[in-house]
Order: structure tokens, then sequence, then C-alpha cells
């Protein structure tokens, strides 16, 4: 139930005037430099290398090189932050998995730290490190390499995939993703993208999950049935206790050279600060949190050991105000702390997530360039009753994220227009002003009503945390895997126009010719040529995703991060094998109203106003519509998109766009949803992008909406930008889709040029919009509050606007950090005056990338 | 000792000169069809030559396969016993064969500011059979290869 107590929800009186160290600690997180740290790849590599076999089972090996790691991991102090714990040995480190994406950047270890685009700094004793003792284990024992192996293993494929071995090969998948156009097959890189539970460690300490599991264990051992399953089990509960107390040794190496450091510090506010961590570490993780402070470092040093063993992506800490609230309560209550206490500890773990970032080799940078690691945090909606759950803690989350205005942690609000006040709906609003992105909005009514149509319970459903971008998790309960696959739909829109070729593939017939679409007689003839590209493609990715997830299985499980989910303690089963309460994996999809307005354009132009033959319209995207600038102006002007229809109630008389909109993601769902994964589990289709669309749009022809070839298409679920004029109108469009046909989560981009914050009625618009989109059925919505022109400036001139912090397509980053393809997507996208709702011109210097050229 | 006797009877240092000066033309950007040869009978000397660069391969054993989708081109190096040997034709059991999509593909990759494998496979570049992370090693090899040279010529 909801309690707020603030005299003042919008805790003006705290500033970072007022709390000097959170303005310290964020200028140094600012202007911190990255650099590559090889820690832990030195001493995993070591353990699996020096200390054990091949032969060795794999569950307690991989508990056992966590455990090694942690508790030889460095017990470091870099600044004056309240919480003890770092991710790396670096200020702001770049950590190295060689198992997963490492092994990318051993071309560059001579030049990834002066490379142009997001320079990490490595040494060169690292880089020697590297390339002479770490990689070269690795070379055949990577995730991507083992699945390799395995599936040109004709036993093994019998034995784990039966059903993958027929006529085309098993290879084809592997090698549809090689070509990086079709499909991003996430789990080459990362599982990660979850949402752990932390209510359990910070209620019975480690020490007592640890005894939990030596209890599963001697119960097993003393059932002495000698079956696989329960070795299988025996071996689970003994890698969780490995894996966490690893965690505990670091706790207390911490807590030691706290104090150790304390005793020579002649800084007496320092002197103290150590003082205290050294305590605070003595008891946390491993026993119970009494206060605030406690569970804030127990969660904080949760989530480093989490990153011991699985990869700095997306790991997202879930509803902190809820998990922590006892402990403020309490505290306020007791008079322990004040307010201005809570802002700072909660400050300091926003800026402790910001540690770290992700090691990528510089051409990724140009695809994901300037993402964090996205730990996403959900605030407010209701409680697992359906009550009103904003409290206090909601509102200081919401001040300090104002007062930071750090790229991570992804701040996430839930809204429930029925349950949570205006007053709390309109101060995330603010925040969003006064931020200029962050944070997303999310539809508690639609999102519960998702999650239960994917058959999670109503009290788990309503307990609901998004992970990294804008994916839905039940915290501690769902395992969602949910960037296991990045589907390009302009690839198979590509596929059908040239009968299983595209553009940039050359003459290679990549699928199958399933057909000329020039002897398409209807629409519905095309749209079953898209159609079976479509399922050709995601069968090879489901095939390659499901292959993966068995690799993992063999290679590299998870008990540590398994300890804090519901489902493996009792099951005696690691999350890799299907151990949570509900399994996923997560496919999201990209050019979403590309696809959608292309579709519309053949539909129109070619099948029922018969103006361009087919023939015709291939002939102009092959030549980039140059010497086709008529039919280009066309197809970019006079025909239906996706944004500018909105729904009307008549199922047989929607507007073409909304017709192709609905199709599409009824069709993405029901073939998704028609697949299981290697835990059990559904594909969940979503529309999230990250810089995806920059990317991709990079590699792509000239399309039927009479888009350019290499532009950048549209982020996430949000309409092609320039496509649609009033506001209104685009937000029923895209509300209107279904919503449950989206359980992956989505991504809608708007932007509003100027929102005057002292202007009740300018507030008002802004959330009474936002309802009004929830009402129509949208799950998220998340806004750039900028202008073009101020975007233009910043992009000529990066050094005065080196804080500008910006919304990509579910993540925020630093303007300076993107390439100039994502800079020109975000510039270009349609601003809509809010008291108008219409679209802003474009300024003349604008050239948005749909529109024809001059 | 014996590699430095080995190393005067075959000539390797002469031999290493004038690859050298082969080499620095095609990353000026002279386009042949023996750039890959040049290449890799560069980095075979410099392997016997330089006991650090020679690190690099010790204990290393691998086939790599080169060509071009026109069949222009085709090579092979093969890795073992801390050498390189280059043939000029493609092997069988290779760990991974790279095919580039022509050759001035396959020089640009080698001798661009830095070898970028994975912008070379989303432009279609180069299309892989085999296991990614041998490309990796061999593209730091190169692009540490070339580093040398141009501190070399300062």
């Amino acid at each position: 139930m909801a309690t707020v107590t603030l005299k003042d929800i919008r805790l003006q009186a705290y500033t970072l005037d007022t709390m000097p160290l959170l303005r310290q600690l964020r200028d140094e997180c600012v202007n911190a430099k990255a650099e590559v740290c090889i820690e832990r790849a030195r001493h995993i590599t070591e353990y699996l290398r020096d200390k054990s076999t091949d032969n060795d089972p794999i569950e307690t090996r991989y508990a056992g090189a966590v455990a090694h790691f942690l508790s030889n991991k460095s017990p470091l102090f870099f600044d004056d932050n309240l919480l003890s714990g770092t991710t790396t040995t670096r200020h702001f480190g770049a950590p190295v998995y060689p198992e997963l994406t490492g092994m990318t950047i051993w071309p560059e270890l001579d030049t990834i730290s002066t490379r142009n685009k997001n320079p990490q700094k490595l040494t060169a004793e690292d880089a020697k490190t590297l390339n002479f003792e770490i990689f070269p284990y690795w070379m055949r024992r990577n995730i991507l390499e083992y699945a390799r192996l395995k599936i040109k293993d004709p036993e093994w494929m019998k034995k784990n995939m039966p059903d993958y071995i027929h006529a085309e090969g098993p290879a084809n998948c592997l090698q549809l993703f090689e070509r990086l156009v079709f499909f991003i097959a996430g789990k080459a890189g990362c599982i990660s993208h979850t949402v752990p539970s932390y209510r359990k460690v910070l209620e019975r300490g480690l020490g007592g999950i640890i005894a939990e599991a030596a209890e599963m264990e001697a119960r097993l051992r003393a059932d002495g049935r000698l079956v696989k399953e329960n070795a299988d089990k025996i071996e689970f509960y003994r890698a969780v206790q490995m894996a966490l107390s690893g965690i505990n040794i670091y706790a207390k190496n911490l807590s030691q050279k706290a104090a150790e450091l304390a005793l020579i510090e002649k800084d007496p506010w320092r002197r103290e600060n150590l003082t205290r961590m050294s305590a605070v570490c003595s008891v946390v993780p491993e026993k119970p949190a009494r206060n605030l402070r406690e569970a804030v470092n127990c969660i904080w040093l949760i989530q480093t050991a989490i990153h011991a063993e699985n990869i700095n992506m997306a790991m997202s800490p879930g509803r902190l105000d809820q998990i922590l609230y006892p402990y403020y309560r309490k505290d306020i209550d007791e008079g322990n702390i004040t307010v201005r206490d809570a802002l700072e500890i909660i400050g300091c773990l926003w800026l402790k997530l910001n540690d770290n970032t992700n090691l990528v080799p510089e051409t990724a940078e140009e695809l994901y360039g300037g993402a964090g690691t996205v730990p996403a945090v959900t605030i407010g909606g209701v409680d697992e009753d359906g009550e009103d759950a904003v409290n206090d803690l909601t509102y200081i989350m919401l001040r300090v994220t104002e007062l930071l205005r750090t790229r991570d942690p992804s701040m996430n609000a839930r809204y429930h227009y029925l349950k949570n006040s205006r007053q709390y709906r309109d101060r995330v609003a603010e925040v969003i002003v006064n931020t200029g992105c962050v944070p997303a909005f999310h539809n508690d009514v639609i999102d519960i009503e998702v999650l239960k149509n994917q058959g999670m319970t109503e009290e788990h459903a309503r307990d609901y945390a998004i992970i990294g971008c804008v994916e839905l998790a039940s915290g501690g309960r769902s395992y969602d895997a949910s960037s296991s696959i990045m589907l390009n739909l302009v690839s198979v829109l590509e596929l059908a126009l040239y009968n299983g070729r595209r553009p940039v593939t050359g003459d290679d017939v990549i699928t199958k010719a399933f057909g000329d679409p020039a002897r398409c007689r209807g629409f519905e003839d095309f749209r079953d040529l898209f159609e079976k590209q479509l399922r050709y493609i995601i069968d090879e990715a489901v095939k390659l995703n499901n292959i993966l997830g068995r690799a993992y299985q063999e290679i590299m499980p998870s008990p540590l991060l398994s300890a804090f989910f519901e489902g493996p303690m009792d099951r005696g089963r690691d999350l890799i094998h299907g151990g949570a309460l509900y399994n996923s994996s997560g496919a999201t999809h990209i050019g979403f109203a590309d696809t959608v307005d292309s579709l519309s354009a053949i539909q129109q132009a070619v099948f029922e106003e018969k103006r361009f033959s087919f023939d015709e319209l291939i002939e102009a995207l092959k030549a980039d519509f140059k010497g086709h600038e008529k039919m280009q102006a066309y197809l970019m002007n006079r025909m239906p998109k996706y944004g500018a229809e909105a729904p009307v109630d008549s199922a047989s008389t929607q507007p073409v766009s909304v017709g192709n909109a609905a199709y599409l993601t009824g069709l993405l769902f029901h073939i998704c949803q028609g697949h299981e994964n290697y835990r059990g589990g559904r594909y969940k289709p979503a529309y999230w992008t990250m810089t995806n669309h920059a990317g991709q749009g990079k590699m792509s022809g000239a399309l039927p909406n009479g888009r350019h070839a290499g532009k950048a298409f549209a982020s996430g679920i949000t309409p092609v930008s320039g496509a649609t004029r009033d506001l209104a109108v685009c937000l029923k469009a895209v509300g209107g889709l279904k919503g449950i046909y989206i359980p992956g989560g989505e991504a809608f981009n708007l932007k509003y040029p100027f929102v005057d914050i002292n202007d009740a009625g300018d507030m008002d618009r802004f959330g009474s919009a936002v309802e009004a989109y929830f009402r129509y059925g949208g799950l998220h919505i998340q806004f750039n509050i900028m202008s073009y022109e101020m975007l233009l400036e910043a992009r000529a001139h990066p050094e005065q606007y080196q804080e500008l912090l910006v919304r990509v397509s579910g993540y925020s980053a630093y303007f300076r950090d993107l390439n100039d393809a994502m800079k020109d997507e975000i510039i270009t996208r349609t601003a809509y005056d809010l008291g108008s709702g219409r679209a802003e011109p474009f300024p003349e210097s604008i050239t948005p990338p749909n529109l024809p050229l001059p | 000792m014996l590699e430095k006797i080995l190393n005067f009877i075959f000539l390797r240092p002469f031999r290493a000169g004038r690859a050298m000066k082969r080499f620095v033309a095609h990353m000026e950007g002279e386009l042949s069809d023996e750039f890959l040869e040049t290449l890799l009978g560069l980095m075979g000397l410099v392997f016997c030559l330089s006991p650090e660069f020679r690190r690099n391969i010790e204990g290393f054993s691998g086939i790599y396969v080169f060509r071009t989708r026109d069949g222009a081109v085709a090579a092979s190096a093969v890795f073992s016993n801390g050498r390189l040997k280059k043939c000029d034709k493609a092997v069988a059991g290779a760990d991974i064969e790279i095919t580039f999509r022509d050759g001035r593909t396959l020089m640009d990759f080698f001798f661009a500011p830095k070898p970028d494998v994975l912008t070379a496979m989303l432009k279609q570049d180069i299309t892989l059979n085999g296991n990614l992370n041998y490309l990796y090693k061999f593209a730091y090899t190169a692009n540490h290869l070339r580093l040398k040279v141009r501190e070399l010529l300062g």
C-alpha cells in the first residue's frame, strides 16, 4: 500500500549544492575514461586452465572458477562513495569475458586505447597477458566456437537437437548469423538480461542461503538413491554454496581493507566513512541487512558478484523502491537516518551502477554505440495486491535521478492510471522534462495483462520489473534471456522482394526462392511470400538460439545467479536448465515501421491502385530511386503510413497501415510463441532496437515506403520520422497495437522540442498524453525533450554538450558517444509541439532519412 | 644460436627487407595478386627473425585458407612448430576459411589502419567457415606486424 510521508515529493531542498558528496562523485563519474580490466578474465582462466579439468562436473567447476575470482578480487576504494565494492579494478572499467565477447577485441589490442570511437584504455602489459595467456585458452572454448563444434558433431546433434537435422544442414543457422544482417544471436555474446531478486539475501543473508543449499544437499545424500537427477541436484547445491562463499570472502576482504585504510587516513570524514564501510561489509552480505545502508551495500555487492559469473549487460536490480522500503522506513522512524542521508545512499548506488561499461570492438560501437550496461531500476506502479505502491523511496529515487542525470541506471517508472496518483504521474513527467529524457513510462494496466497472458499469476505479474531496455520480467521469478534474438524485419522484406536474396548479400540465394513477387496476383500472394521468408528466418534464429542454449547448459551454468531466483533452490536446478518459475526467450524486431509502411505501399500502389507494377518498383529500388523520383515522392507522400492512421472501431474497415501493423504484430506473436526454447519456455516477440535500426539501416537497400538505401530505420515501435504529423493520431495508432502480442516489450520514442515546466497547462498536457496513450493500450513511452536546433548544435559542437543525455531506444546514452548515424536518427525524429499536437517542421538544414532528396 | 645460423644461411634478413618493401607498397595502395603472398611471406620471415614476434605462434597450430570469390586468389597459411608455412592454394583441414569479395577487399582488410573483422562481415566483404577466433588472432598478428613495420620505417 502506498505510503508517502514526504512533505515535499519534489525534495526541492536537496540539491547537489546541499549534497556536495554527490556532486563530487557525479563529476568524477561523468568525466571518467573507460579502461579495460582483465582481472576477472585472468582468474577465471587460471582456474579453469590450471586448477580444474574438462572432465570435472561443470556446475561445481564453474562455481569454483567464480569463487576463485571473488576470493582473489582486489578490494579497492577509488573515491569517497559510501558503498564498498567495485565491478572491476578500474574506476570506470570494462571487464573482459573471453568466454563470450572478449575475443572480439583481439585484433584491436594494440589500438583499442586510441581508437576514434569510445576508446578504452588497455595497458601494454594487460594486452600481452590477453594475447599470450588468456585468449589462447579460449580459442576453442568460447561459447560460439563451442556451439559451432557441436553443430558439426552429428552424434551431439542427434542426441540433443534431433529436430534440427534436415536437408539444409544444421550449420545453416550459424552461417546466416555470421552474415550479421539477418539476425543477431544474442547468446553468442551474453544471456544476462534478467532481474534477480535481492529480498532473500537481504532477509536471510548469504549465510542463510548457503545453509539452505547445504541442507538440500544433505537431504539428497541421505536419500541414497543413485539416480542421475539426484546427482545433478547435489552438484547444483554444492555449486551454489561454493559460489556464494566466494562473495562472502570478497566482502570480508573489503571490510579488512577498509579498516586498514581507515587506520592510516588523516581526513576525519574519510576515516569515518572507511570505518563505517568496514563495519557494513563485516555484516553484509553474509548476514541479513539491518538498515538502509547495509541493505543498499548488500545489493551492490551482489550486483558485482553476479557480474563475476554473468556479463555486465542488462543485469537489472528491479523494484528497488519496494525492496528497500522496509529498511528506509525503519531507519527514518527510528531516527537513524534523515531523508538527506537516504538521498545520499541511493545516489551513491546510482553512481556505483555507472562504474562499469561493456567491452566491445569498435564496430560494435557503431551498432550499439554509447550504451552503458543498462541495469534497469523500476519504480512505482502497483504492489502484488494491485494497490498503489508508490512510497517515499519512489520520490527519493526520482529526485536522485533528476539531480545526477547519469547514463545508468536505466530508470523506468511504472504507472497505473487507475491506482497511482496523478501527483506521481506528473512528478515523473517533471523529472523527464528536467533531465531531458528519463525515466521511461510503463503502463501497468497493459503490462500486467500481457504477463498474465504469458502464464504468470496475477501477483507475480503485478510485481513486474523492467530488464535493460524495456523488457518485462517478474523479478527473481522469470528467466527471460530477453536479448536472445534481434531480428531484422527489413531483411525479410528484402528476401521477399528479391526472391530469397538481399542487395547487400549480392547474388547469393540466402533462404529459398519461394516465388517471384512480380507474379503475385494480389497483395495476399505477396504477404504469403513475406510470411514464408519470415518463418524461414525465425526458424533458423530459434534453432541457433536453442543450440547455443544447450551449449550454455554444458559449459556455462549460473549457480551464483540461480541462488537469487525462486525455483532453482526448490528444484535443485540451475536457471540455465529451466530452474526458474517462468522461462522464456526474447526475440526483438528491427525495422517494424519501415516494414509495415512498405507492405502498405505495395498493397496500395501496386495492387489496389495498380499505379506501378512490381517490376517497376523493383527497378526503382535497385536504382535507389535515381531516375524514379516521382515514384519515390508518391510512395513517400501518398501512401498509408503507420502512425498517421488511427484504428477505427470496425475490424473490417481498418485503414491500410493499421491493418498491416496488426497483421505483422499478430503474425510475429503466433510464430514466436509457436516455438519452444531449450528451457521449455516460449519466445516472446518485442520491438526494441538499441541502435541496430541505424546499423542495420546502413546495410539495407531502398524500400517501397520511399526510404533511401543506407538510411536508418525507425527505432523500436516508433513510426517512421516525418510519417505522422498529428500527435493524437500517432498515439492512437501505436497504442492501438494489441498489447498481448508484444510480451517482450516495446520502445516507443517521442520527442517534444520544449515543455515549460512552470506552465501547469504544459505539464498537464504532458501527463495527459501519456495517460491517453496508455488508455489506448500502449505499453511503454519515453521521451527526448529537445529541439532539432539544439541537437544540431550538439552535433556541431560536442564540446559544449558533453553531458547531454538522450534516450536512444530503450536506454540512455550521452549524445557525444553516439555514432553519426545514430545522432542523425535522433535529430530527425519527429518533434511534436505539445500545445498544438502537430509535428514541428524540420529545419531547412535537415533532410530526414525518408524525405525525397531535393 | 642455431636459429641465427639458419637465418644467415637462408638470407632471411635480406629477404625480409625485400618483403618489407613490397609490403609497404601494398600498404600504400598498390594492388597485385601477390599481396597476400607478400603478407604471409613477410610474416613468416619476421617469425623467424624476431623471438618476440615468434612468441605469438609458440605452441600454436592452425590452418588458414584465404580466397576470393572469383578464385583469383587462394592461399593458405599453416602454423605449426613455431613456424608459418605458406601455400599458394587451399589446404585441406582448415581451421578457418575466409572468402573475400575480391582482391581489393582482401587487401583493404589487411592493410586498413586496423583490420576490422566485424565491419567486413557486416558489409559482406568476407564470409567465413570455421573458428572465428582464429581470424581474430590472425588479424591481431597482421595488425601487430603492420604497426611494427611502420615503427621500423619511422
